[in-house]
């Protein structure tokens, strides 16, 4: 074993697992620091630089051959992964007083970057167990109603169904093929045997019940709704980041045969247009947002369909698009000290009269996402959506950009209520928050940059 | 400066504008700011327009970047006969809308003035917009700030007719979208250049079928704009329930869109569909024309009758550019801003007695000649200009796409189709109609028994009277001089002319609806 290789490949891991120590220590201990998101954050910065750093040099090796390597691309992936999880310790700073929260969080964080780093099936699914136990404690984490215990079950028993049929596809793999290694997996994508392609198809039902496609999605709402508001944002991007992230790992260039195209666009389509019709319906602004990331995530799985090189691209640029709106609305949501009430789409109301910048912001985000130009999100859609129509799936690209256009409605009635409502009722008129600005302004620099000058971060994906 | 820096001037002072206004503290200043930097656009505007070199051909105070360059994306903007009088218009019309909003709006000023520069630079990007990606990212971005100026600075209904209004457009724009994408895809797959470049798309060859489909989800989305009878419903809720600011913009200049895009895209990328479907396409101008008059006719809601008469007198700028005619084409440049001009007029006209009275209901007035002299005098102004009275801009328009439209099925007659020469003819009856309903309206509104809400109301202030002048004098202008605009405009109508006639596809679509090749014609 090549102990520098270790040492160097795993940097952000190390830096993770350093963090997630000394929070331990302190914890058992009974050391109470004054800021208990200063330690967290310090680390976050540094395994994001230690993951900038190895993309940036080009770092290729493999520490554990066969199992575990690091390349440019997945030490992007992990550098964006972790950059994300830095809005959400600020967010969770005045949640959270006890140091919990973010072992929890950086033990997730640890599991992400296995999963981004996997080579055969066996890191994979370390990886994802690693990642997903701590957000069931998460989801619980923030205990304020009776709901949060059944919506933390209920994402616990469904992970618990992806993981099973995750391993069955595995197991199938290597039934057909005798490795466990990931290449198997994107060898079979395009082959025509019925044993492997059904490996293929249990491997990827398996992510769209992580990332919450339909019909697999139904615990998203509950939970995205349970959960405190940094969880919902730690669920809604840097979860479904690193899945997809993940899974362009395991797709590589490889072509799709015939019957894994109509799986991954059939069922993605049916996540965007019942994403997008769900939204419209809901009160919550949490639980508006889990079926927006639905159907996002539906847009995320039609890269797929898109020629090999253009996958990482699309990819790449959809979740940073898509993860930097979604953090930059969490963090701007006012303050409210019942979480009940702040979670209501009408706590909303109006607030452009009380915080104009934080209005603003949400505002921003929403039509981002809603894919509205001249803001991240449509470059992000377009960038995919040309990569479908170039594959020569017409019929689905034009599907799909139909279906889109049925989120437009309820992005726009936050609009509404932010700009033309009058001001609620009950609003809490807290003074804004240093944590919650700095978050927002984390997000809204890249967000600028990604759309000034998309085709500058393009060519340095 | 240099040329290309003065367009980029012209394009970026409003968001130098929104800069401005979100950093001022308190609101009192916002407003001069406002009209001051809108100002100083008009003039540099001006300037553009003095210095284009009519006898140029291709794009003139050129700027051109690369984007996004994995795609051929460029940051390409330019002047031509297609674009430098609405350039001219749009921001002619700024200043007049910032100053005609500074008694009406009194809630959210800063937030007012900066979507109103916010629309104003997506519209100027949208007509100097080169590349299709750029103009299309300016399509869309007009969107929001129409959204939110009809929405919260609108009627009673605002909320119902500002949605309907965002979602008609957006279902055009997302299809427009689908065929934006598999256009310059396909223009790849032929030619192996990946470009955005209107310049380029332009040599795009595609099969008439392709060309139909992708000419539909064009056509739909600029119909939507202009807006052509079916699409139009949008339009009347809009109007009515939108500001005074956000009506004028709308039927200023939003409209215009539409029209724009069919003359810069729509019809020259997909030439053969057009002829394909030209006598479809020019019946429904001339519904338009009509419909939209009669419609006009019968309302009793002042603003409904003005927007009822932008269907109308857009139907005739179609039909001026299906006529592929030269006189016609022309006509149709002319008649785009004319109806800018009166129609935003016109808005802020109502605009002025609703701050005064506080109703649209036609039946309250009466024999506002008598208690509003001034007023009524540049009301009859822009009222004979909608009509197309000579010595007027809209007789310019009017008179060059009918002579146009005319010219065109004469000779389809003589080769034997009667249907356009009949559509021509009846387009006529527009003009009376047109009259007709103007002339009721403006005789019910000024002259008769007095009778209003409640007086006695000043006349027109200064401010008013200077933004009415302005408009009076710039109808007059093109009405009188028409000669500066159209030398302007005829090389674009004749590149527009080449193209449309063009055959992409040799020897598919039947030409049954084309004027004849190889007649000679001249420009006024």
């Amino acid at each position: 074993m090549n102990w520098h290789a270790v040492l160097t490949a795993m940097l952000p891991e190390h830096v993770l697992l350093a963090g997630i120590v000394l929070l331990l220590g302190m914890e058992i201990a009974s050391i109470r620091p004054r800021g208990p998101a200063v330690l967290p954050l310090a680390v976050l910065t540094a395994a994001v630089a230690a993951a900038a750093w190895l993309h940036a040099s080009g770092y290729v090796a493999a520490p554990f051959a066969g199992q575990y390597s690091a390349d440019p691309a997945s030490s992007l992936a992990k550098a964006i992964v972790l950059a994300f999880a830095v809005p959400v310790v600020l967010l969770a700073r005045e949640e959270f007083e006890r140091s919990r929260f973010y072992l929890l969080l950086l033990a997730s964080l640890y599991g992400a970057c296995v999963i981004l780093s996997a080579d055969s099936f066996l890191t994979l699914f370390l990886g994802l167990e690693l990642m997903s136990l701590p957000v069931y404690v998460l989801v619980l984490l923030a205990y304020r109603r009776p709901e949060s215990a059944e919506a933390a079950l209920k994402y616990l028993v469904l992970s618990g169904a992806a993981t099973a049929t995750f391993l069955m596809g595995a197991s199938l793999l290597y039934g057909a093929t005798g490795l466990l290694a990931l290449p198997v997996f994107a060898a079979a994508l395009g082959s025509g045997d019925p044993l492997t392609q059904a490996a293929v198809v249990l491997v990827i039902v398996a992510f769209f019940l992580k990332a919450a496609v339909v019909p697999f999605h139904a615990w998203a709402p509950d939970a995205y709704e349970a959960a405190s508001v940094p969880v919902t944002a730690y669920m809604a991007t840097i979860i479904k980041a690193a899945v997809l992230l993940a899974l362009v790992r395991l797709f590589g260039t490889a072509p799709l045969s015939l019957p894994i195209v109509g799986l991954i666009a059939i069922l993605p389509l049916a996540s965007i247009v019942w994403g997008n019709l769900a939204a419209m319906r809901q009160s919550s602004f949490r639980r508006m947002i889990a079926y927006s990331s639905i159907a996002h995530a539906g847009y995320l799985f039609y890269a797929f369909l898109g020629d090999g090189p253009g996958r990482y691209e699309a990819v790449v640029f959809y979740v940073l698009a898509y993860g930097l709106m979604n953090l930059l609305a969490f963090a701007s949501l006012p303050p409210s000290a019942d979480d009940a009430v702040r979670d209501r789409l009408d706590h909303l109301r109006g607030l452009f009269h009380r915080a104009p910048y934080a209005a603003i912001m949400i505002g921003i985000a929403m039509l981002s996402l809603a894919g509205i130009p001249p803001l991240p999100g449509f470059i992000a859609k377009f960038l995919i959506f040309k990569n479908v129509m170039a594959a020569g799936y017409t019929l689905y690209a034009v599907l799909g950009l139909v279906a889109s256009y049925l989120g437009i409605y309820f992005y726009l009635r936050v609009i509404q209520c932010l700009f033309m409502s009058p001001d609620a009722q009950a609003a809490d008129r807290s003074p804004s928050r240093g944590a919650a600005l700095g978050a927002s302004l984390i997000c809204l620099i890249p967000a600028i940059l990604l759309a000034v000058l998309p085709g500058w971060v393009i060519g340095r994906l | 400066m240099s040329d290309a820096g003065l367009l980029n001037v012209v394009l970026y002072l409003p968001v130098l504008g929104i800069v401005l206004v979100a950093l001022l503290r308190r609101e009192g200043p916002v407003r001069g700011l406002s009209l001051a930097v809108m100002v100083v656009q008009f003039l540099l505007a001006a300037l553009l327009y003095a210095r284009f070199d009519a006898t140029a051909e291709g794009l003139q105070f050129e700027t051109r970047l690369p984007w996004i360059a994995d795609w051929g994306v460029y940051y390409q903007i330019g002047l031509d006969g297609y674009n430098v009088l609405l350039v001219l218009m749009t921001a002619f019309l700024g200043p007049l809308v910032v100053a005609g909003a500074f008694t009406a709006i009194r809630k959210d000023v800063k937030l007012f003035y900066a979507m109103v520069f916010l629309i104003q630079f997506a519209m100027l990007g949208t007509f100097v917009a080169q590349d299709l990606f750029l103009f299309y990212l300016f399509w869309e971005a007009m969107l929001i700030p129409m959204f939110l100026l009809i929405g919260i600075w609108g009627g009673e209904r605002r909320i119902y007719a500002t949605f309907k209004f965002v979602l008609y457009t957006a279902f055009g724009s997302i299809l427009m979208l689908a065929a934006v994408i598999y256009l310059v895809y396909s223009l790849n797959e032929s030619t192996g250049i990946t470009s955005f470049a209107f310049a380029d798309l332009y040599r795009s060859r595609l099969p008439l079928p392709v060309q139909t489909v992708l000419l539909v989800a064009f056509g739909l989305s600029f119909a939507i704009k202009v807006p052509m009878v079916p699409l139009h419903t949008w339009l009347p809720d809009a109007h009515v329930e939108a500001p005074t600011a956000g009506s004028v913009i709308l039927a200023g200049v939003l409209l215009k869109m539409g029209t724009y895009g069919f003359m810069k895209l729509g019809f020259p990328l997909f030439p053969d569909a057009t002829r394909l479907f030209a006598a479809q396409i020019m019946t429904l101008a001339v519904i338009g024309i009509l419909y939209g008059a009669c419609l006009a006719l019968v309302q009793t809601d002042i603003k409904k009758i003005i927007a009822y008469s932008s269907i109308s007198h857009l139907g005739y700028v179609m039909l001026g550019l299906i006529s592929v005619d030269l006189l016609g084409i022309q006509g149709a440049m002319i008649q785009m801003v004319s109806h800018g001009l009166t129609a935003g007029g016109l808005f802020l006209m109502v605009g002025m007695i609703y701050e005064r009275c506080h109703t649209r209901d036609l039946a309250a007035y009466g024999g506002l000649a008598r208690l509003l002299p001034l007023y009524s005098v540049f009301f009859m102004i822009l009222t004979l200009a909608s009509v197309g009275f000579p010595a007027t801009s809209g007789f310019t328009g009017e008179f060059l796409v009918l002579l146009g439209a005319f010219n065109s099925s004469w000779h389809q007659y003589q080769q034997g189709a009667t249907y356009p020469l009949a559509l021509s003819v009846s387009a006529v009856a527009g003009v009376v109609l047109g009259a007709l309903y103007m002339l009721w309206f403006a005789q019910r509104f000024l002259f008769g028994a007095v009778k209003a809400p409640h007086r006695p109301f000043a006349d027109l202030n200064l401010r008013e009277a200077a933004i009415l002048g302005a408009i009076a004098a710039a109808v007059f202008g093109l009405g009188l001089f028409p000669d500066g605009p159209l030398q302007k405009t005829e090389l674009a109508a004749k590149q527009y002319q080449a193209l449309v006639r063009a055959e992409r596809v040799p020897g598919t679509p039947p030409r049954q609806a084309v004027a004849t090749e190889g007649r000679t014609e001249t420009a006024p």
